[in-house]
């Protein structure tokens, strides 16, 4: 087995690299010590001002590292050292940090310009910025760091911050429930992790990520200390992004500023158990069956969410559950090792889903806090801007051709079809599902006539240019990101090439895992079935939603309303309904109200229950009678000396 | 030697200073002298040296040193308590008739606890455990008024001097089976015992036993913790500040200088078992206990059974050395700012609002923002979130753990302080997101002092959650 | 040295001991059964009822005792106690030497600092 040399230090001087994350820390200790002094524009441009000066030396470091595209770590400080526990504060540069840095400054400086507009209202803007810095800081740390531990302390600095940003409204009683809920998920899948890194250390008395991928590739392939690793670092992921069971915090997160949902929950820290598991790559190349399981749960989780999604009303809902498909999907591509598709995907969601959720901020200005697409529709004529980029980032998230998402989808659709076709089934069908509530979100938010009260019609407007702005951006960026990665028959991967390194080390070791290539005939095949499912879904939800004019039930009207719509169908529309609609509805209800509600959140809810109740039992025990204490104690004193000597 | 000095002679000078007919001077001249030892121990602190030695500059024929552990477990009682003090001004400002008295025990108990850390001999062990000991009986019960504060006096007194009973005859086995009292050469007397030796070997191990339980109850390890709460929620906040606190951090180290010094190596097994029970019980309890509590005092109380279970990690991962005395060390630090910070909060809230139940919280965020932001930063220190020193205690002890091969265990630990998130959320909440009570919103009195006091905590707790080098090189 | 000479006893060596223990017990339980046994018993119903004199007796017998009598009986105890030191002292007074006395004075000087707080605290004043 070849080694690998260790990773080179940098040597110069690591000014440029400590002011990537000290940025954004000097925008929140700003914003958040003269919170009430600051106008809210002014916040704004500093927070925005801190993260563009991020991203520019991000973006210098990138263009450097082109130039020479060696990995090194830069050494800032010795951060722990005591006994044989040694942790430095250093950053790792490679591919994957830098793809990451460019993705938190630059998704997140179009976000914090854009909240300048959306937050105009709002009294705490300076609080608002400072929480949002904070996470942009903490999200670096996350990526910038070369060991397990840094990278831990900026998973839960992101955690914290986004039960900050959660409850932001802190007055909405259910907000902050939501944000609760968020924080103590997350907190159960951290722990997962907190175990991973100290199995970790216990394996391999390091937790840089260097000397432990480097330690780990003496192992065998299928190791049961390196599946157990992986399989506590994947329950970590499963919190912070969002996959079954552990998902039901990214619904609830919506409660948050609309800019919050875009930037945590689509765009960034969602992406950060992608990110760790991709850093990971060597342990979980080693461990074929904790891949197994990650492929599966994403799947899973993918066509999960994208059934509960078909039957959401909530625009900001819809999105969510979206966001945790295309999640899945992400980690279907990890599963199947289509390692570097999982993080192209990643970067064309940040696109394509940073601007559905501004779009969906754009619609929920205008309509005045309105989040219910049931009393939208025709908006196209009124927010122009908003609708194409909005379209836009539907077409690019159901996967039509040449917008990025087909490009990524397509990828991971390759490696799962290569891997195992049911994964790849599964899939295709939420290739499908997606295509099919996208549109139907767009159609009935932007098509026909509409819906609000003349109150909401006549505020009508299209939303000012730092809103607007950001969303032509990420428009363009989403329309034509995919060709950083072009299937191989239509041109090269850059991003692929690019990308190789990152797991040369992953090759040496399971080198058959990673599958040939594909022949062209199947490729197109893939593509062709793939881009077919998309279509079919937007045809769909275009018969339903506009030619058809099917609208979503009100709640209180729910069964005789439905019964009525199905009367007045053709055929075609009921053998449509009955074929797909219904089942899929009924699916979609049954999921949300039996699976998510019952089976996950009971779940959940039990455990905290039996806490309580074996709380209250040992309450029981401490009657306050001195005598009892005494007693109780003396029987310890018995039990200890009697469990020490029954076997001498 | 010279703190110990200096803490009982200032103590005796402030009794005197009592007879003054204002009482004005007595905090500061507390406060003023503790900095003193404080300042005198830390700057005595050799971070040259070898580790293990425990018989750096003896004191009465080698039955007290002040070796590097000593200096730096004393320094963290010290500072402490100094960081405790300043939040006792309502008791000058009532012009309570036995200040100076109530200071002067404060000062005496601390000697104690010195004495735990600096012993080298089980004799001076015993001595400061009393000295500590009675010290708190007398401070619980200090509230004379107060029905609970009686109570928990009493309580703690008779569970306190029955265990102090077991204690001794702990000690006296192990004198027996041993014929020394002094740490090095019980270690090596344990040694030469043959295995098979059937007279003394038994002896030695329930005389082992004995004091594991004795020391247990002062730690309130499980099953000897009953008191905890009661006590805890009886004695006046300041107070139990100070127990769960000192004590507790003189307690562990003093017992792990104790195992460490005469009962390591193949000896683990007398006590390895045992210990992993009493630990795995207390974790169970003391989290899983405190969930259901509606007062922050008992909340606390639990909590600090849990913080005690935590702490027997590094007895337990005891061969893990440097690892194990540095986690017990920054874990004790981590956890006395982080309480210290929430007794502070809890002890100005309730010198208002004369409750300490967590409705007695409500509303705190918007009167007093400061008050509430302390007992945020201190809830997630104790809670372990990164970013605050107690993610870093948690993290030292669980890889000592961890090297030493108790994954379970630390599996049990990580998944206990995952039910502590549920608890330390509860005060939070209810100073965030619940509106104060009709009459009692009007805003808490905090001394320009006490704040600076409180931002010096908070800012402590940070500073060891993000740089906890910074008191690295300890040990 | 100590523990070259115990580590040669077993605990059994110690059952001498516990034999001396169990006969002195013995030897009290059994002369005073005896004595009871033995002794000539005549009853009276004057000679068996308590034994009264003057006026009768009012109330129950354990009345509140002021806590005075407690603090100067503690505080007898303690300084009495406290002169026994001097006792192993004024012995080795000349082996001690100047160390010793300053030890002493030193001693001394603590113990009289508790006295003045005593009195200056008021604990020795009967009348309040």
């Amino acid at each position: 087995m070849a080694e690998q040399a260790p990773l080179a230090v940098f040597a110069g001087s690591p000014l440029l690299y400590i002011l990537i994350p000290l940025l954004p820390f000097l925008g929140f200790l700003i914003n958040g010590l003269l919170n009430r002094r600051l106008s809210g524009t002014v916040a704004g441009l500093i927070g925005s001002a801190t993260v563009l000066g991020s991203f520019l030396i991000s973006l210098t470091l990138f263009l450097r590292f082109l130039g020479n595209p060696v990995p090194y770590t830069v050494h800032l400080f010795e951060w722990i050292n005591v006994g044989s526990l040694r942790i430095p504060f250093s950053y790792q540069i490679d591919q994957l940090s830098l793809i990451m840095l460019l993705l938190v400054t630059g998704v997140g400086f179009l976000i914090h310009v854009y909240s300048i507009g959306y937050m105009h209202h709002d009294a705490n803007v300076g609080k608002f910025f400072s929480f949002l810095n904070l996470f942009v800081f903490s999200m670096l740390v996350l990526v910038l760091g070369s060991n397990y531990v840094i990278l831990f302390i900026g998973w839960e600095g992101v955690g914290l911050c986004s039960y900050l940003l959660i409850g932001f409204w802190n007055k909405n009683h259910n907000y902050n429930n939501a944000a609760k809920k968020a924080f103590i998920i997350n907190r159960i899948g951290d722990l997962g992790f907190l175990l991973g890194i100290f199995l970790i250390y216990f394996t391999f008395d390091t937790v840089q990520y260097g000397e432990v991928f480097q330690k780990a590739s003496q192992l065998q392939v299928g190791a049961g200390v390196v599946t157990a690793i992986t399989l506590l670092l994947f329950v970590g992921a499963m919190g912070k992004s969002a996959q079954l069971p552990l998902y039901t915090w990214l619904p609830d997160a919506m409660a948050g500023p609309t800019p919050v949902s875009a930037l945590i929950h689509a765009a960034t820290m969602v992406t950060a158990g992608i990110y760790m598991v991709l850093r990971s790559n060597v342990l979980y190349t080693l461990a074929p069956d904790t891949l197994n399981v990650v492929a599966w749960i994403g799947a899973l989780t993918a066509l999960f969410a994208a059934t509960i999604g078909l039957a959401q009303n909530d625009i900001k809902k819809v999105l969510a559950y979206s966001t945790v498909s295309q999640l899945g999907y992400m980690f279907l591509a990890l599963g199947v090792m289509g390692y570097s598709s999982s993080l192209f995907h990643v970067l064309t969601h940040a696109f394509f889903k940073a601007l559905m959720f501004l779009g969906a901020g754009s619609v929920i200005h205008a309509m005045s806090n309105e989040q219910d697409i049931r009393r939208m529709g025709g908006l196209r004529k009124a927010l122009p801007i908003t609708f194409l980029t909005f379209l836009i980032g539907c077409i690019a998230i159901s996967g039509i051709p040449p917008f990025s998402g087909f490009f990524s989808k397509d990828e991971i659709l390759a490696h799962a079809y290569e891997h195992n076709k049911v994964l790849w089934g599964i899939g295709l069908l939420t290739a499908f599902l997606t295509a099919f509530y996208m549109f139907r979100l767009l159609f009935l938010t932007f098509f026909g006539e509409f819906r609000g009260t003349e109150e909401q019609k006549h505020h009508l407007h299209e939303s000012p240019a730092s809103m607007t702005l950001p969303l032509i951006i990420l428009a363009v960026l989403a329309a034509i990101g995919g060709f950083m990665n072009a299937p191989l028959v239509l041109g090269r991967g850059y991003l692929a090439d690019f990308l190789a390194p990152l797991f040369t080390y992953s090759r040496q070791i399971n080198p058959e895992a990673f599958g040939g290539e594909i022949d062209h005939a199947t490729e197109y095949m893939l593509i062709g079935l793939s881009v077919a499912a998309g279509v079919l879904g937007i045809v769909l939800a275009y018969v339903l939603y506009v030619a058809k004019r099917t609208r979503p039930v009100e709640e209180e009207a729910q069964r005789g309303a439905f019964e009525k719509l199905v009367y007045h169908k053709y055929y075609v529309d009921e053998l449509y309904d009955a074929l797909f609609v219904k089942p899929s509805m009924f699916l979609s209800r049954t999921l949300h109200d039996f699976v998510e509600k019952r089976v996950v959140d009971g779940a959940v809810t039990g455990v905290g229950r039996g806490v309580m109740g074996s709380s209250q039992l040992l309450r029981n025990l401490q009657t306050g009678k001195v005598e009892t204490y005494l007693l109780l104690m003396v029987l310890g004193i018995v039990v200890v000396l009697a469990l020490n000597f029954i076997r001498l | 030697m010279l703190s110990i000095i200096l803490l009982s002679v200032s103590g005796l000078a402030n009794l005197f200073l009592g007879f003054n007919r204002s009482n004005r001077l007595i905090l500061p001249f507390v406060l003023l002298v503790l900095a003193a030892v404080l300042g005198v121990t830390v700057s005595g602190i050799d971070t040259h040296g070898a580790l293990a030695v425990w018989n750096q500059s003896p004191y009465f024929t080698g039955m007290l040193t002040f070796d590097r552990y000593a200096q730096v477990f004393t320094g963290v009682m010290v500072l402490t308590t100094l960081l405790l003090l300043p939040f006792s001004q309502k008791y000058v400002r009532d012009g309570n008739a036995n200040l100076a008295e109530y200071y002067s025990i404060l000062l005496f108990s601390l000697v104690g606890g010195i004495m735990m850390v600096s012993y080298n001999n089980l004799l001076i062990f015993f001595l400061g455990v009393e000295t500590l000991s009675i010290a708190m009986y007398v401070l619980a019960g200090s509230d004379k008024s107060n029905l609970r504060s009686n109570e928990a006096a009493l309580k703690y007194f008779l569970m306190g001097s029955f265990t102090t009973g077991i204690l001794l005859f702990g000690i006296a086995l192990l004198y027996g089976a041993t014929g020394t009292f002094d740490l090095a050469q019980m270690g090596n007397a344990v040694r030469a015992i043959p295995a098979a030796d059937a007279g003394l070997r038994p002896m030695m191990h329930i005389g082992l036993l004995l004091m594991l339980i004795g020391v247990g109850f002062k730690i309130s390890a499980a099953p000897f913790h009953f008191w905890t709460p009661d006590v805890y929620e009886g004695t006046p906040t300041l107070f139990t500040g100070y127990m769960s606190t000192v004590v507790k951090t003189a307690g562990v180290a003093g017992f792990f200088k104790l195992l460490f010094v005469a009962f390591g190596g193949e000896t683990i097994e007398f006590w390895l078992p045992t210990l992993t029970a009493m630990l795995v019980l207390t974790l169970f309890i003391g989290n899983v206990g405190a969930v259901a509590q509606t007062n922050a005092k008992r909340m606390l109380a639990y909590s600090s059974i849990s913080h005690a279970g935590y702490l027997l990690l590094a007895l337990v991962a005891l061969q893990s050395g440097r690892l194990s005395v540095n986690a017990i060390f920054f874990y004790s630090l981590a956890y006395s700012v982080a309480t210290v910070a929430a007794f502070a909060v809890l002890k100005l809230v309730h010198d208002q609002r004369e409750r300490d139940d967590y409705d007695g919280l409500n509303g705190l965020a918007r009167t007093n923002p400061l008050l509430a932001f302390v007992m945020t930063v201190a809830m997630l220190s104790l809670a372990g979130i990164p970013l605050t020193g107690g993610f870093f205690g948690k993290f030292y002890l669980f890889s000592a753990a961890a090297q030493e091969g108790h994954i379970g265990l630390v599996i049990f630990a990580v998944v206990m302080s995952a039910v502590g998130i549920f608890y330390y959320l509860r005060p939070i909440m209810a100073m965030y997101m619940k509106p104060a009570a009709e009459g009692s919103d009007a805003p808490v009195f905090v001394g320009g002092f006490q704040s600076a006091v409180l931002v010096l905590l908070v800012a402590l707790t940070v500073l060891l959650g993000v740089w906890p080098g910074v008191v690295e090189g300890m040990f | 040295m100590l523990l070259a000479t115990t580590a040669t006893y077993q605990p059994a060596d110690y059952l001498p001991i516990l034999i001396q223990l169990g006969l002195a017990l013995a030897f009290v339980a059994f002369s005073m059964v005896v004595s009871h046994l033995v002794g000539p018993k005549r009853h009276s119903k004057v000679k068996d009822s308590s034994f009264e004199c003057g006026i009768e007796s009012v109330g129950n017998a354990r009345t509140p005792i002021s806590v005075k009598y407690f603090l100067t009986a503690i505080l007898f105890v303690l300084f009495d106690v406290e002169v026994i030191f001097m006792y192993p002292w004024a012995v080795n007074f000349r082996e001690l030497g100047t160390t010793g006395f300053v030890e002493m004075l030193l001693f001394m000087g603590l113990l009289l600092a508790g006295f003045y707080y005593i009195i200056k605290k008021g604990i020795l004043k009967w009348q309040n």
